[in-house]
């Protein structure tokens, strides 16, 4: 998943560390897609569509007399990441998903940004395991002007549980670069976490937890990682929306230090069943 | 074991009593009566398909139990020793008994202690197909109650049975391996690996055999802890000729049957379509996991085919009678059924009237006096409310007014309201739930009392 460019790339931080040192800013990131994924796949004949909403109302800003920021990319500062992701389910323990990223700035319309696609598989409830487990494997490419790293690969091992009116969710991505400045730092770890508490049927809340540690044998310093946390709202107003939104911090010189986030989503059935008749399990 | 005690086998039990007389009253008090049926309550070991084994507690080490087949208003004696290492009990659904010998605890029958064994006597009525289940406690314990093998079909002769069929049939169907799933946007609930009809998934059964042209009575219980079922044959119809045991006023033909959990559907089927078809879950999640049984006419062979009935909804009215001329209650009762949310990875709490059993109020009844239930449910889910010891009459469901339909259970709708109307005609104390396992052990119970 490339929720944010840091949590790909810890040669980013390496590199840009190096170069960004005497300007003192923050490495770029791009928050495309800000979320904790659960470990339950899309159900089979069904479709969901997702479009996640980042403003970053303090990030990155270009240099003076340049459209760029010091990491070479356009900043992030008051850009607004519109991405829509389709997933489909294959079976009752798969699916696929596909991402369009675009980027709107003032000055600079809206860009085209990348796409990746997303399969991703889980333990069958049938196994019985007392947590959820899956794993999903992100592959795709962006534009050099809004990531360092073009084409990236992202392996992510998902566990979660839900008991009661908590729920723990932990996504553990290791990411690689194929093109681009992190090529050679080699893998990267970047977790994130999620607990929240219903408060009601419908509304959930809780704190969600983005983080890039750098290279995974050789972490970065704090300084140079991605921290970044969120309180966040879940609203479940039906099965068929997904409603989140929350607002994150970045404390680090490498975060994006304030950003607003919202997921919409939609379920579309497509099994024709009929409510309430012989064919339908609803 | 034998289910039913022979002659032999009562007098070799007296002198057995005899001997051990001098080991308490408890033996001798079994040991000089004639028993009809025993069942014995202990863990089975189940292979319900071909590497697909349950551990589960069932009776007499079969599932279903035995067949109590019995003449109405004719004295019954079922001894039941349990083996297990937690406390049953076994209520006979359907049947006008007294509340110590229906086996619910809440109206007052006796727990039965491991080790320990019970005598159930009655006289059996009224005619028709009823059934027998535990009515332990589960709670998040999805191996216990009704999620077990303990259930068995329990019919009620009457001097008037017609016998208008051919061949006769009792199938049960049953979910296993129950395991708390769903969540998300919802609460908790129920899920499960397997189905089953009778105690064999789809492929692994003995066909059932017909000839052409027989008329086949299927005697259809549901005795899932918590899923409602559709049942069909390929390519044949079915004319449902009686529900809970007893006979509806239309006889109507339906592609499918909706049987609720704990509800009975008596179902004729003119075997008019020689083949090899599989009867079945309509629904193929349910059939993959194992919820059919193949039906072979005679001189017909290779794999079982499955046609799609067509989709079909349930509308109790259309075998009931129009709601004119029914008798008017004396006494209405309203009742309110809500859910309490208990967070997404847990089960729903349920109140009637705003209060949760067993701190539910006490509803008083007299006897004699016809009751309507006004029963408003506020939930998002269905409920197959249930009413023991005895029979109430469905006059409407939503904006639906029907009469005539005799039911011991009826699946109410959510967000509607619909009322059953009984008389009060059978004096102790009478549990009034939702057969749903994840809801009456979760607060969805309240009792009557019939004043003095």
């Amino acid at each position: 998943m490339w929720y944010l460019d840091v949590c790909r790339r810890r040669g980013t931080f390496i590199v840009l560390f190096v170069a960004l040192a005497a300007v003192g800013g923050a490495c770029a990131q791009d928050n495309y897609e800000i979320q904790v994924y659960g470990s339950e796949t899309v159900a089979p004949q069904t479709t969901m569509v997702e479009l996640h909403s980042n403003f970053t109302v303090d990030g990155s800003k270009p240099l003076p007399g340049s459209s760029f920021a010091p990491d070479g990319l356009y900043p992030t500062n008051h850009a607004l990441h519109e991405t829509v992701e389709i997933t489909t389910g294959i079976n009752d323990w798969s699916e696929v998903g596909f991402y369009i990223f675009t980027s709107e700035r003032s000055g600079q319309g809206i860009d085209y940004v990348g796409s990746h696609i997303r399969p991703r598989v889980r333990a069958p409830d049938r196994w019985h395991w007392p947590v959820g487990v899956s794993i999903s494997a992100e592959f795709g490419y962006q534009r050099p002007v809004y990531a360092t790293d073009t084409w990236t690969l992202e392996l992510r091992p998902i566990i979660d549980k839900q008991f009661g009116r908590w729920y723990l969710a932990t996504n553990l991505a290791l990411d690689r670069s194929f093109h681009g400045q992190s090529v050679p730092l080699g893998v990267t770890f970047a977790p994130a976490g999620k607990v929240s508490y219903d408060f009601t049927r419908v509304i959930s809340a809780g704190f969600e937890y983005y983080a890039d540690y750098g290279e995974f044998i050789d972490p970065a310093t704090l300084h140079n990682q991605q921290q970044q946390i969120f309180a966040v709202s879940d609203l479940n107003v039906s099965p068929n929306w997904e409603i989140n939104f929350g607002v994150g911090l970045g404390p680090t010189a490498s975060t994006d230090h304030l950003i607003i986030k919202c997921i919409l989503g939609r379920r579309f059935d497509w099994s024709h069943q009929h409510p309430g008749t012989s064919d339908s399990t609803q | 074991m034998s289910d039913k005690t022979s002659r032999r086998e009562f007098l070799a039990g007296m002198g057995a009593g005899v001997l051990c007389a001098a080991l308490g009253d408890k033996l001798l008090a079994f040991a000089d009566v004639e028993l009809d049926y025993r069942l014995e309550i202990a863990p089975l070991r189940l292979e319900i398909g071909p590497k697909k084994i349950v551990q589960t507690v069932a009776y007499n080490g079969r599932v279903p139990g035995p067949l109590i087949r019995w003449p109405e208003n004719k004295r019954i004696r079922i001894q039941v020793t349990n083996r297990s290492d937690v406390p049953e009990i076994v209520h006979c659904h359907g049947l006008f008994t007294e509340p110590g010998m229906d086996g619910a605890m809440e109206e007052g029958s006796p727990m039965i202690a491991p080790g320990a064994t019970f005598l159930y006597d009655f006289i059996p009525r009224p005619a028709g197909f009823r059934w027998y289940h535990t009515h332990a406690f589960a709670g998040r314990n999805l191996k216990r109650g009704t999620y077990s093998g303990q259930f068995g079909c329990f019919y009620v002769e009457g001097k008037n049975d017609a016998g208008a069929y051919d061949q006769e049939l009792f199938l049960t169907l049953h979910d296993w391996n129950a395991y708390m799933g769903g969540g998300g946007d919802s609460s908790m609930d129920a899920v499960y690996d397997y189905g089953t009809i009778n105690d064999r998934m789809f492929g692994f059964a003995d066909p059932i055999r017909v000839t052409e042209n027989q008329r086949v009575l299927l005697h259809v219980l549901n005795a899932s802890a918590t899923v409602t079922h559709w049942i069909a044959l390929s390519g044949h119809e079915m004319q449902v000729v009686a529900m809970d045991g007893n006979p509806v006023p239309h006889a109507a033909t339906v592609p499918a049957v909706r049987v609720a959990t704990a509800e009975r559907v008596d179902v004729v089927v003119k075997m008019n379509r020689p083949g090899v078809w599989v009867l079945g879950e309509t629904r193929k999640a349910f059939r993959s996991a194992g919820m059919g049984i193949v039906v072979e006419y005679a001189n017909q062979s290779g794999p079982a085919q499955w046609i799609e009935p067509p989709a079909t909804t349930w509308d109790y009215a259309q075998f009931a009678n129009a709601p004119e001329g029914g008798q008017k209650p004396d006494i209405e009762i309203p009742m309110v059924f809500e859910s309490k949310f208990a967070g997404h990875g847990d089960f729903d709490r349920w109140m009637i009237n705003g209060k949760s059993f067993p701190h539910t109020d006490t509803i008083a009844l007299q006897q004699g006096k016809r009751y309507r239930l006004v029963m408003t449910n506020r939930s998002m889910d269905q409920h197959p409310i249930h009413l023991h010891r005895h029979t109430f009459e469905v006059t409407s469901l939503g904006e639906k007014k029907l009469g005539g339909l005799q039911k011991d259970v009826v699946l109410i709708e959510p967000q509607t309201v619909s009322t059953v109307d009984f008389t009060a005609n059978n004096p102790g104390s009478t549990l009034f739930h939702c057969h749903q396992q994840t809801h009456m052990d979760f607060g969805f119970m309240t009792l009557f009392a019939y004043r003095r």
